[in-house]
């Protein structure tokens, strides 16, 4: 996975790059996330991985598939990356697109675990305290997870602030071992 | 140890009392590989150099590589329960080992983990591994001795306390013997010891355990083991380790006295976790900081004065030094000094202790080479009887050693020459010393002023050593006072040289030997 990265990077960076120049970035961050799916879809990645099928073959499926949901720029950033063999790549680079994404909008994909179902005034007063704690603008993915027993369990990329009774009681058992 | 259920229940009362239930926040990541101990994780974007990882199952990991999407770690302990995408978290400290007294007398493993079945360690205190060495102004020059009790080097090659002496030598040349007395020889000076043991045989380490219970040297001796079957990364921390254990008692104001046994063992365990971390080899395959984690870990060893005595402990000691003497052993390939690793060591040390298998094999035990050995700071700090009379005998050896091959032409030499020949012959018999018999200052002195006033002369070589041994059994029962003064004091004037003059005359008188 980290090698993968190192590969994409580049073409994340590159695609960022010219999506911010066209001010596309949404639509980038749309085709991408298809790509990525598409290559995902095992019928694909047995014909990608598939040696005897030719570049040539391969570029002319992918945009087949692939049409009505790209433009020309994505056309061509498909070829490319089919000419180098990197096609399996795109999951990679479209979640380093994203970073990039987020971190020139100045937001951070925080990824919200509850007990219980928030209401609404809760998550409004959560989403300024967890803004303020963090320093930057948040986009919230609120998810229900009865396991955690109660109180929440927040994720923010590598920090986890784990304000939930499952995590207390793992410490506590811990610390009693 | 039994407990009943009250008092099981009271003490998880107290835990549960004392427990800290704030929301927890750390950085977290996750296993990408796993290959012989060596965990790849890709998140922990905020993980430091050398920090300490929390994986499942109370493991622990310490952050060595940190690259640009994954953090390289080494499990330290067994790794076969990691999986890949099993999370890593950050705990924000330095890998902390437990310290203080209560360990003397204990057998702990690299991570200061009671291994001896004589229960939990009853400590608080804990000091991180990794420390830099005291600065130049908090330290103070070596001036006083550590006493290892074998007449051939306190009186050849002196240790003083704060000092970095290796003992370096092939396999089978007493290396580790020379280090065992040493600690033995500290019963009752003070001199807390620490006996780090690393990729040793299980059963050497038992061994050594054993002896130096029956010697009683156990009381005041911390032995760290991380044995030939641990993992590698155990072995690499193992001598920080013993270290942290050993500044404890320096930063107190106490003397302590630390064995490295031996440092090629680490270097190349440190050489393993290297290449496995992909780092690119050097020279024999080291990495290239193969010298700074010896440099590191040696200039740790240190005398600091009163001051920072002082600044360390808060006011509560005062007007005391502290000092951790090192006694690194490094195990040569065929006598080989050139070698990488022994050349490092060599240079960073105050001076060698070279062990010779071709002396050992010739039964000159300990098998020092006299003429290669060398201590850089000890003279200073050498007691003042034994550096009066030890001068002499470091003299003779050195003549001996150039007229020794003439010594079977011994009629055809002329007078001068065949008396220094002889006189060489006794010294090097006299400098030979059983096992586990260390020697006081009084009873060193009394042997080597014997052999610089030539009463040995008149006494057939292989003798020497029956006429030693009855000598001291002498002065033990007739001159018992004249001893302990030398004992108490160290001093040599002319009341101790006609003290020990006349005490020697009359026993050459009894012909007892």
């Amino acid at each position: 996975m980290s090698e993968l990265a190192t590969l994409a990077r580049p073409y994340a960076a590159a695609a960022f790059k010219r999506a911010k120049e066209t001010s596309a970035t949404d639509k980038w961050s749309l085709s991408l996330a298809f790509l990525a799916s598409v290559i995902k879809n095992e019928n694909i990645s047995v014909v990608v991985d598939n040696p005897k099928v030719n570049r040539q073959k391969l570029s002319a499926l992918m945009l087949d598939i692939c049409q009505g949901h790209v433009d020309i720029e994505n056309e061509n950033f498909i070829k490319l990356l089919v000419h180098n063999n990197r096609l399996d790549l795109l999951p990679t680079i479209a979640k380093l697109f994203e970073i990039y994404k987020a971190e020139d909008e100045g937001y951070i994909e925080v990824d919200v675990f509850t007990a219980f179902v928030f209401s609404k005034e809760t998550k409004q007063e959560f989403t300024i305290n967890l803004e303020k704690t963090l320093g930057k603008k948040i986009h919230m993915n609120v998810a229900v997870d009865k396991s955690l027993i109660g109180g929440i369990l927040v994720r923010a990329g590598d920090r986890v602030i784990d304000g939930s009774i499952k995590g207390r009681l793992q410490h506590m058992q811990k610390a009693l071992q | 140890m039994q407990l009943n259920p009250s008092e099981i229940s009271d003490l998880i009362k107290k835990k549960i009392e004392n427990f800290d239930l704030s929301a927890e926040a750390h950085t977290e990541g996750t296993v990408v590989s796993v290959t012989d101990g060596i965990v790849r994780v890709h998140g922990l974007s905020e993980a430091m150099q050398g920090e300490m990882l929390e994986f499942p199952g109370n493991t622990f990991g310490m952050a060595l590589n940190l690259e640009r999407d994954s953090v390289g770690v080494v499990v330290l302990g067994p790794y076969q329960h990691i999986t890949e995408g099993d999370t890593v978290k950050c705990t924000g400290r330095i890998l902390e080992v437990p310290v203080g007294e209560a360990l003397l007398g204990r057998v702990v493993d690299a991570l200061g983990n009671p291994i001896d079945g004589k229960g939990a360690i009853n400590t608080t205190e804990t000091a991180p591994i990794e420390k830099i060495a005291p600065g130049v102004i908090a330290r103070q020059s070596v001036d006083q001795p550590v006493q290892l009790g074998l007449k051939s080097i306190d009186a050849m090659i002196p240790v003083g306390r704060g000092q970095r002496e290796l003992i370096i030598g092939d396999r089978q040349t007493g290396k580790t013997a020379i280090a065992i007395d040493a600690i033995i020889n500290q019963k009752g000076t003070g001199i807390k010891c620490i006996y780090v043991a690393i990729g040793q045989k299980r059963s050497s380490i038992a061994n050594v355990v054993r002896k130096l219970e029956e010697h009683g040297a156990m009381a005041h001796t911390i032995i760290v083991a991380a044995s030939a079957s641990e993992s590698a990364a155990l072995q690499f921390i193992a001598p920080y380790t013993g270290c942290s254990m050993g500044e404890f008692f320096r930063d107190k104001g106490e003397d302590a006295l630390i064995i490295y046994d031996d440092l090629t063992k680490q270097a190349w365990a440190y050489r393993q976790v290297s290449l496995l971390l992909r780092r690119p080899p050097g020279r024999e395959a080291y990495p290239g900081d193969v010298f700074y984690l010896h440099s590191r870990l040696l200039e740790r060893a240190s005398r600091i004065n009163a001051e920072e005595v002082e600044k360390l402990t808060g006011g509560k000691v005062k007007g005391k030094t502290g000092s951790l003497t090192a006694l690194p052993i490094i195990e040569t390939q065929g006598g080989d000094v050139s070698a990488f690793v022994p050349t490092n060591v060599i240079s960073i040390t105050d001076g060698q202790i070279f062990l010779e298998s071709n002396l050992f094999n010739s039964g000159i035990r300990p098998a020092v080479n006299a003429g290669l050995s060398v201590s850089r700071v000890g003279g200073a700090a050498q007691t003042k009887i034994i550096k009066k009379l030890g001068g002499g005998t470091r003299l003779d050896l050195a003549q001996y050693r150039e007229l020794a091959a003439f010594a079977q032409f011994a009629s055809d030499l002329d007078e001068s020459t065949r008396k220094q020949i002889e006189r060489g012959q006794r010294v090097t018999e006299l400098m030979k010393q059983n096992q586990y018999s260390p020697m006081s200052v009084a009873q060193m002195a009394v042997s080597l002023f014997a052999a610089n006033e030539g009463f040995l002369d008149t006494v057939e070589v292989n003798k020497v050593l029956d006429f030693e041994a009855a000598l001291q059994l002498y002065m033990k029962s007739e001159h018992s006072e004249l001893m302990n003064n030398i004992n108490a004091t160290g001093d040599f004037n002319n009341e101790i040289s006609s003290g020990l003059k006349a005490a020697i005359e009359s026993f050459i008188k009894t012909h007892s030997w």
